[in-house]
């Protein structure tokens, strides 16, 4: 389903050029789990966000699909990410102005097929079992139940691909495996993820492992089932 | 505040150089157009309260009862015997007649105008006025004494001590006056234009001891308010002693004279008209209180909007042993040193930018810093501790805990946000309304500079003069005479009155057959020949006047016969006529009997704020009597002019030479109300620009505040446009909320000042609607280019963003 050909990203500040990802290839199948591991500053985060197209490679291709993405205009990205995408962060990034209700229905309103809204945030959340609290605001609640809020905005569209950035690196243990069960549900019933994490029990929860050192993809490894 | 938090302060201006730009410079305009109009309302208001003693002077005015008068109203003159009455019934009261008035000085042949007042010899017991040289007590007890202002003194006698010097004076027949003083020349903010004061004869004429009649000012001293109180009680037993053998038993119902203490007098409208003048001063007060409150908003808005990205170093502080108090101390001191900062910039923008308000406005203003500097302190005092205690109180509030262990800065959450988007509100209800003002006024002065006045008014000179006592009547023939043969010249009239003319006011009853007496009052003006043809006046109904028809000819004719006149449109209702073909062949009139041979058009000599009046014209064939001469001429002005002038010099050099155009003329009504036009605008635009400075900088903090919810919003598939619209959107809300608000205020507002005039355009919605629309472009474009730069950074870059 994607495709990595030799990927490179390159920033540049005050003429101090530094590479985050040196010619990274990757593929990733339909209804694969992939964990990516590595130390801090090893270039996790750049290549999720450049799997997310929130971040765009210096060089290389990426293909979705039969869809390379380089050749997307923002506008055309903004459509891609809104239909196809879905994103959960560490920090949960919900908006602190807006409902849990509000946070989650965010998922749809960028798409213009979104259907019967209301039917499906109520859909997304009771499948991580936060709607009860659908009328608070992100801060009344636990980190935990943030956290399952978000996984609920990333899921309400149907994305075909799950990004998630270090989803449990702000929760305790409990609260970490609820949101690492919720996610290798969603992977059973199909879904894509690609997930960067710190923690080795949680990676081996994902069906295969890729290591990065230094902006390189150093291992990748099947899960023995 | 300690040295800590100056530094503190330092930084932060430093650090955040727009924000501290905006803050400061935002609220330095505000001062700025603060003080520039107290300056002109302290201006209009100081007028003759540089005379020592002012307090204890007031004006005796004329106060007319009478119903369906033209004249009904009070005016600020006196019948010229009054005073004499006066003194005769209350010998006590102190008192002087001003008798102003333009008068000549004749020296080596040929004549100059000068302001020439006839006071009486108790003038300096109720003016204190200051002198350079002569002694108050005696220098105007002797009748052919004058005294002269500083610069007169300078322009006849150069640095020669002219005391006990003469000079020719005419202002009724020559006669040679010594000089006995040297007054100091009257501030700009005075009344009194004067630069002779000679001492007041007896006129014998009839009005002299008219009751009802008006002539010159009268101004008494009193000790104190209740004295003059008590005077003005006794007044309706002596206008009823005094009046009744001229105007009858019911002279107390018909007249009235009230006291009118002398400061107030400038700002007192005569008359009919209504307190325009006043009205100007007070608006333009209001406008730079009102930029002033839209600066300090500004500032509060701003102020507590940052206020949640210092959370952080006050939480520190906190841990770090400061209270609540300290905290407080704190932020009020760097609001009040902030508001001093502005305050000495708003001072530089004055200085700076009162050239321009003084060339603008016609004004000499300068900023006396003796009484500026103070009140500029305590400005900055109240202003600072007024804009700093909500964000003061509001950082100190925060518990320190919980703003150090949250990953976010609080903000004063949604209430915060609705303060500010309150305070937006107002801000731009008053910019929308200072719109929607400036658009009217601007409307409503070129409308009377464009409007249909009955006559073409250029390539038209009035002379004035040719009425000297001076000049016999064959002069004054063969003068105009010579002034038709003047190439350029189209046409040549006289009349006792012409455009821009206010001294002839004449009146008189019409009785029309089998209507109650007496008939209506309506203007008369009397004209030579070629009057209507001079003005390209549109004929109605009838004809005008004509030398074939004897009976048009009021010189003419002998006393009492009945002789022919032209009436005007509003005339033929007035005298209950149902059309202007019906008016004609009419006979109207008391004493002499009148027969209506024309109906003409309105011609609009006078000010646009006083209603037109019902004018009837009677014909004198060879010249009007008291004649004014208005010439129509082809060609450029100014040429034309000084050709008139060179042949005036020769023919008439002892009268001196007094012409404006038909604009010059009619621009001493104008002024006002331009001047005020051009201050309000500035004041105005200024309010807006402001509002504007302000909404851009709550625009880039709120852009700032929210690049990270701007990246969620992109990775959940947002556009660019999606962004903008949401950014723009956010405060179009208050701007459009604001426009309901400004629409109702600037249309009382609007309908009170049109309300003065009586030629006036109506009150569009186009205005309201323009004005709505340039404010609403104003603020998409103030917020648009952050909104964009927000919307194009890469999500990734946001969501890193803290």
């Amino acid at each position: 389903m994607i495709r990595l050909e030799n990927i490179q990203r390159r920033y540049v500040s005050d003429e101090v050029e530094t590479t985050a990802l040196h010619d990274i290839d990757l593929h990733v199948q339909a209804g694969e789990f992939v964990a990516i591991m590595g130390p801090s500053g090893c270039g996790k985060s750049t290549l999720l966000n450049t799997l997310g197209t929130v971040d765009r490679p210096t060089g290389g291709r990426y293909l979705f699909g039969e869809r390379d993405l380089a050749a997307l205009d923002e506008k055309a990205l903004a459509q891609f990410r809104g239909s196809t995408l879905g994103f959960v962060f560490q920090s949960f990034n919900l908006i602190d102005e807006l409902t849990i209700e509000e946070n989650i229905a965010l998922g749809l309103a960028y798409r213009k097929d979104a259907g019967d809204r209301r039917g499906r945030v109520a859909a997304a959340m009771d499948k991580v079992g936060i709607a009860h609290r659908a009328r608070h605001f992100p801060h009344q609640l636990s980190g935990g139940q943030q956290q399952r809020a978000a996984i609920a905005r990333a899921i309400v569209g149907d994305p075909r691909l799950i990004l998630a950035d270090e989803p449990t690196g702000n929760l305790d243990t409990a609260n970490g495996e609820q949101v690492m069960n919720i996610l290798a549900g969603l992977n059973a019933e199909g879904a894509t993820i690609v997930m960067v994490t710190h923690s080795p029990s949680h990676a081996d929860m994902a069906k295969r492992r890729i290591d990065m050192l230094d902006g390189r993809i150093v291992a990748s490894a099947m899960r023995a089932i | 505040m300690n040295s800590f938090a100056l530094l503190s302060l330092y930084r932060s201006l430093t650090r955040h150089k727009l924000y501290a730009a905006l803050n400061i410079g935002g609220l330095a305009v505000g001062i700025a157009v603060f003080l520039i109009l107290s300056l002109y309302v302290r201006f209009e208001t100081s007028f003759e309260r540089w005379l020592p003693g002012y307090d204890g002077i007031y004006l005796v005015q004329t106060e007319n009862k009478g119903i369906d008068s033209p004249f009904t109203g009070t005016y600020p003159n006196t019948m010229g015997g009054l005073l004499e009455q006066m003194k005769q019934d209350f010998p006590d009261i102190v008192g002087t007649r001003f008798n102003s008035g333009s008068g000549t000085v004749l020296r080596d042949g040929t004549a100059r105008e000068e302001d020439i007042a006839r006071v009486d010899a108790d003038f300096f017991k109720v003016f204190d006025l200051p002198m350079v040289v002569g002694d108050k007590a005696s220098a105007l007890s002797d009748p052919t004494a004058i005294i002269l202002s500083r610069s007169a003194a300078r322009r006849y006698f150069g640095d020669v001590d002219p005391v006990g010097r003469t000079l020719t004076l005419s202002f009724d027949k020559p006669a040679t006056y010594h000089v006995t003083g040297v007054f100091e020349d009257l501030p700009r903010n005075s009344d009194f234009k004067v630069s002779i004061i000679a001492r007041q004869g007896k006129d014998f004429s009839s009005w002299w001891y008219h009751w009802g009649s008006t002539s010159l000012y009268t101004y008494l001293r009193f000790d104190t308010p209740a004295a003059a109180r008590a005077f003005e009680q006794r007044m309706p037993a002596f206008i009823k002693r005094r009046g009744t053998p001229d105007m009858g038993d019911k002279v107390v119902e018909q007249i009235g004279l009230p006291l009118l203490p002398l400061a107030d007098a400038h700002l007192q409208p005569a008359g009919k008209a209504v307190a325009a003048k006043k009205m100007t001063i007070i608006t333009l007060g209001i406008v730079g209180v009102l930029t002033l409150l839209i600066a300090v908003v500004n500032y509060v808005n701003l102020a507590t909007a940052r206020a949640g990205l210092r959370a952080r170093e006050v939480a520190m502080r906190k841990v770090l042993g400061a209270d609540h108090g300290m905290l407080v101390r704190q932020f009020l001191g760097e609001a009040v040193m902030t508001v001093a900062l502005a305050a000495l910039a708003g001072l530089i923008l004055a200085e700076l930018g009162l050239p321009l308000v003084n060339a603008a406005g016609g004004l000499t203003l300068g900023i006396p810093y003796a009484v500026v500097v103070p009140a500029l302190v305590i400005l900055a005092l109240v202003i600072g501790t007024l804009a700093g205690i909500y964000p003061a109180l509001l950082l100190a509030r925060w518990p320190a805990s919980q703003v150090l262990s949250s990953a976010r800065a609080p903000g004063g959450g949604r209430a915060g946000t609705r303060v500010r988007e309150a305070l937006v509100v107002f801000q731009f209800a008053l910019a929308i309304t200072f719109l929607v003002g400036t658009t009217v006024l601007v409307a409503q002065t070129r409308h009377i500079r464009s409007t249909d006045l009955g006559f073409r008014r250029e390539g038209l000179l009035v002379l004035r003069g040719l009425s000297d006592d001076s000049l016999d009547k064959g002069r004054r023939l063969a003068l105009v005479a010579a002034l038709r043969r003047l190439p350029g010249v189209e046409a040549v009239t006289t009349a006792n009155s012409a455009v821009g003319n206010t001294d002839t006011n004449n009146f008189d009853n019409l009785d029309v057959p089998g209507k109650p007496k007496p008939g209506p009052s309506l203007r008369e003006i009397e004209v030579g020949r070629n009057f209507f043809e001079t003005y390209g006046t549109r004929l109605i109904a009838g004809r005008v006047f004509d030398d074939a028809h004897p009976a048009d000819d009021a010189g003419a004719l002998a006393k009492g016969s009945t002789r022919n006149i032209v009436i005007n449109r509003l005339a033929v209702a007035k005298l209950g006529y149902a059309s202007p073909q019906d008016a004609i062949g009419k006979t109207v009139g008391g004493g002499s009997q009148r027969t209506i041979i024309g109906v003409v058009d309105q011609l609009r000599f006078f000010s646009p704020r006083l209603p037109d009046d019902p004018t009837y014209y009677t014909y004198y064939g060879d010249l009007a009597p008291y004649p004014i001469v208005t010439l129509r001429f082809t060609g450029d002005p100014r040429p034309f002019k000084a050709a008139v002038q060179t042949l005036w010099q020769k023919m008439a050099p002892q009268v001196p030479f007094m012409a404006d155009t038909g604009n010059q003329a009619l621009a001493k009504f104008y002024e006002d109300d331009d001047r005020a036009t051009r201050l309000f605008g500035i004041g105005a635009g200024l309010a807006v620009l402001i509002g504007c400075v302000g909404l851009w900088g709550l625009a880039s903090f709120n852009t700032a505040r929210r690049i990270k919810e701007i990246g969620i919003r992109k990775t959940l598939g947002a556009s660019s446009a999606d962004i903008v619209r949401l950014l723009v959107g956010q405060f179009l809300r208050p701007v459009l909320i604001a426009n309901l608000v400004a629409w109702p205020l600037a249309f009382v507002a609007m309908r009170t000042w049109l309300a003065g005039f009586d030629d006036r355009i109506a009150l569009s919605p186009l205005y309201f609607v323009g004005a709505s629309l340039l404010a609403t472009a104003i603020a998409v474009l103030t917020v648009l280019g952050q909104s964009l730069r927000a919307s194009r950074a890469a999500p990734a870059w946001a969501l890193r963003h803290e």
